[in-house]
């Protein structure tokens, strides 16, 4: 018990001597960052790299996982050895964003096809859709719905033409992808703008968590950061996708990588590579 | 005039049988008030293992609980790293902030001039407040880099959420110790000063141990804490689902488990994570029973 | 044994006292008594790195928030939330509601079952026992489980959807048994010779319990409630799968409302927010500084009283 208390009290305070002086130290070793499984972001993400085979996702075990993207940014910022990924939405200047095969990360890039890590943001109603979500919906996907799309930083997924409103009254919920939410807030903020009658509330509680109640009729549409499963299909959601959101590869600011190969960052996903120093 | 007296008279018996009543009423009511943790209880196991235990039997319950493979996406459930990781990490909080917790209530309780008690008391009570996720992002900010200056590698892992927890328990820990402590006779500390024992031998051995019940009672919030803290552990744990080999490696306890994947899942990955949530449930059961056994034994 | 000296003398100093000994005379009583003086260094030294620990996390909030929230300010508590503002207004709030809801639930249910545990059922009976036990279970189980069983018993099987009121009574069930056991303490700590003096001039038990134990037992039991309105404050875990993340103020009972934590929470999911997150996090700090200064306050009063 005695030393018990000792070695404790004596931790805690090289802990709090060393909190003063605190500062990172920088090895070569890569700390490997990547997502839940299930996330929307992960599964387009080893799928897009060849992480995932034959539906086995070959992530390194060994790799930290994080549930927010604003933690994924902070570990990677705080960590000269991380490397990460996150939305391209979300990407700020306390990461650095990696060129893959040699093209920078950018709406240009993804919308000529030549980044090509990206994912689709999907949004999934019933059939039986309620008029209301069904002018909301036409809203996003028209052109002005895909011009805020656009100024978030996402990549429009539609061209259709300009939207006219019908001073709709009523309230339509939004539930589901903590992804999608951010944008999908600003499309209802402008929606509401429109048909002053409307009261749009938008739950984040997850992709699956968003199609379940749409099945469920607890919503009246779902968001998915991923595609719709067959499965969500058969229970009789509508998906449509809203938006393109590009996959950022982040490392830190200090870091000397500037551009990985999706090969290199296979190997380092998949543990093949577990040094900075293997990558020339 | 005899009128008036019997009205008096059948006024206090109205009163009395009112009084009598209002007793009766008021007993069945505390009487409900009391049940109402049982019907919590049995509430939440009916509706827990509903959800999780077809599951659990789907899975194959030696898969589930033995299992070292967590791939839910691959169909393998297997949540033995995080069981494993759970208890490393709950002891680990249990060891740095028990002692801490304990000589901070003596301290509180005994030795602590007026002033800094009234600063100290209130400062702690604080701590108790601030929510669990502003924890959680002082960790990422603070702690783990110094992890990672210290022990080198991410920074994230098991000493670091268990330092973290320890912290977090600090405050629950210090009030009920504190109080039990208060609670104690002032004739032990006096009967053992008589003896020729200094103050702080006084307190500690002839106090300290007649308030142990309740600070046994503090450990307990302690350890429902800790091993219930998801928000913030999810932060600085790493979250990895393989077994620990160092202190420093990062691991994933069970509530981490639930609230990262809870967002996506589906189906039978749904339910297992629910599976998870009952696994928990059991071991908090197990501790309880554990306690009460200790306790009653300490008692006899 | 320098950093003891300094240690020791700050303590004489902080506790100026008519009989105030040198500190000379203070080592040489512990001269030949290391233990004592282990035990009291261990005392001093473990005070100091807890109030050190919360002095790091107050600056750190503080210094990270205080310029989020000048920046911000003052579309930042504008009375709707917006994509472009991220009021917090909203979450202030329902923070408030969801708090004084639960205590309504949970409170007065607590104190009764207490009340009956201590006054009214034979002490140590199996039936105490058995409460004694589930309440114990029930101050163990993980936010993140009533999480989960809230969103299956009052969001599904209810139908109550995502609610203030799912949120409400999940808490309510999570901080009972934190409310019994503080009250069972307070009450019990009540003497004995208070009881037999009411009983003895004649009052019934339900009077001596309401007029002769409470009040003795009210600064325990409000402690309880302080503990019991930080755990709701801060909780996130077991709201976000009850009471949803609509970041707008209810209009009734049944409508989603997320509170200032989870509006914490749901702004540093995505990371786009993160200065507005630590502005919250300023905020979330000031009420619950708030809260406990009031409770304490409220708790002298009575004590005066």
């Amino acid at each position: 018990m005695k030393t018990g208390k000792l070695m404790s009290v004596f931790a805690a305070m090289i802990i709090a001597a060393s909190t003063l002086t605190g500062c990172g130290s920088s090895n070569s070793e890569i700390t490997v960052i990547s997502r839940e499984d299930g996330s929307g972001t992960r599964g387009a993400f080893t799928e897009l790299m060849g992480i995932t085979v034959d539906d086995v996702d070959n992530t390194v075990a060994s790799a930290e996982i994080s549930n927010s993207t604003s933690v994924v940014i902070q570990s990677v910022a705080g960590n000269s050895s991380a490397i990460g990924y996150i939305s391209l939405g979300s990407l700020n200047d306390e990461v650095k964003a990696v060129s893959v095969d040699g093209t920078e990360a950018t709406v240009d890039n993804i919308n000529s096809g030549e980044y090509k890590v990206a994912r689709p943001f999907n949004i999934a109603t019933r059939e039986d859709i309620s008029d209301l979500a069904a002018d909301f919906v036409s809203f996003i996907m028209s052109a002005d719905g895909q011009a805020i799309v656009e100024e978030k930083g996402y990549i429009k997924a539609s061209d259709a033409g300009a939207y006219t409103s019908s001073d709709m009254s009523g309230t339509i919920v939004v539930a589901g992808s903590t992804s999608v939410a951010p944008v999908m807030e600003v499309l209802a903020d402008e929606y509401k703008k429109l048909n002053s009658g409307v009261t749009i509330e938008i739950q984040q509680t997850g992709s699956s968590a968003g199609m379940t109640s749409t099945i469920e009729g607890a919503c009246d549409i779902g968001m998915a950061s991923r595609e719709v499963k067959d499965t969500e299909i058969q229970q009789g959601l509508v998906p449509t996708v809203i938006a393109m959101d590009g996959i950022a590869v982040i490392v830190n600011n200090d870091s000397e990588i500037d551009n990985l190969t999706s090969e290199q960052i296979k190997q380092i996903y998949t543990g093949e590579i577990t040094d900075w120093s293997e990558i020339q | 005039m005899k009128l008036p007296t019997g009205v008096k008279f059948s006024n206090i018996k109205m009163g009395d049988i009112m009084r009598k009543y209002k007793e009766k009423i008021m007993h069945i009511v505390f009487l409900i008030s009391a049940c109402i943790s049982i019907i919590a209880v049995v509430t939440i196991c009916v509706f827990l293992f509903a959800n999780g235990v077809p599951a659990i039997s789907e899975i194959g319950i030696f898969d589930f609980i033995f299992g070292k493979s967590w791939k839910p996406l691959e169909n393998q459930f297997g949540i033995f790293p995080m069981i494993v990781g759970s208890i490393y990490v709950t002891a680990g909080a249990i060891l740095i902030g028990v002692p801490l917790g304990i000589l901070c209530a003596v301290f509180m309780a005994r030795f602590c001039p007026k002033g800094l008690y009234k600063i100290l008391k209130p400062a702690f009570e604080l701590m108790a407040g601030i929510p669990s996720i502003v924890y959680g992002f002082f960790g990422l900010m603070v702690i783990v880099p110094v992890m990672q200056s210290l022990f080198g590698g991410s920074g994230k892992g098991m000493l670091t959420a268990s330092v973290l927890l320890g912290i977090m328990i600090l405050p629950t820990i210090i009030g009920v110790a504190e109080s039990a402590i208060r609670a104690v006779p002032e004739s032990y500390y006096e009967g053992s000063l008589a003896l020729g024992a200094t103050s702080e031998r006084s307190v500690f051995f002839a106090v300290l141990p007649a308030a142990k019940n309740g600070i046994m009672a503090g450990v307990i919030l302690g350890i429902g804490r800790a091993i219930g803290e998801t928000m913030a552990v999810v932060m600085v744990c790493g979250n990895q689902s393989i077994l620990p080999e160092k202190l420093t490696s990062g691991i994933r306890t069970l509530t981490a488990n639930i609230v990262l994947e809870m967002g996506y899942a589906a189906d039978l990955h749904r339910d297992s994570l629910i599976a998870t949530a009952v696994v928990l449930f059991t071991f908090i059961l197990i501790i309880n029973t554990l306690f009460t056994v200790i306790k009653n034994r300490s008692r006899n | 044994m320098e950093i003891a000296e300094k240690l020791i003398s700050y303590k004489i100093n902080s506790s100026e006292a008519i009989n105030t000994r040198t500190l000379k005379q203070r080592l040489r009583e512990y001269k030949g008594r290391p233990m004592s003086l282990i035990l009291k260094l261990l005392m001093l030294i473990s005070i100091i790195l807890s109030a050190g620990v919360l002095v790091m996390l107050i600056g750190y909030i503080l210094v990270k928030g205080i310029p989020a929230l000048i920046k911000f300010f003052p579309s930042i508590f504008a009375w709707e939330y917006t994509s472009e503002n991220i009021s917090m207004t909203p979450a202030i709030v329902n923070t408030v509601i969801m708090t004084v809801l639960s205590l309504v639930i949970a409170v007065p249910v607590g104190i009764f079952a207490a009340i009956y545990l201590v006054e009214y059922a034979k002490r140590g009976s199996k039936f105490v026992k058995i409460i004694r036990i589930t309440a114990e279970t029930l101050s163990g189980i993980p936010s993140i489980v009533y999480g989960l069983f809230g969103y299956l018993l009052f969001v599904i099987a209810l139908g109550m959807g995502y609610s203030l009121i799912s949120g409400a009574v999940t808490l309510a069930i999570m901080i009972l048994p934190l409310i019994i056991r503080t009250t069972e303490e307070a009450l019990i700590s009540v003497s004995d010779s208070y009881r037999e003096g009411s009983f003895g001039l004649g009052a019934g038990r339900l009077r001596t319990v309401f007029r002769v134990v409470l009040p003795g037992a009210v600064p325990g039991i409000l402690a309880g409630v302080i503990l019991a309105v930080g755990r709701i404050v801060g909780e996130s875990a077991a709201l976000i799968f009850t009471a949803g993340t609509f970041a707008a103020v209810p209009n009734s009972l049944t409508d989603s409302a997320r509170t200032l934590s989870v509006h914490m929470y749901a702004l540093l999911s995505e990371g786009l927010y993160t200065e507005q997150a630590h502005a919250s996090a300023v905020v979330l700090l000031v009420l619950v500084i708030g809260i406990n200064a009031l409770s304490g306050y409220v708790a002298k009063k009575l004590v005066n009283r």
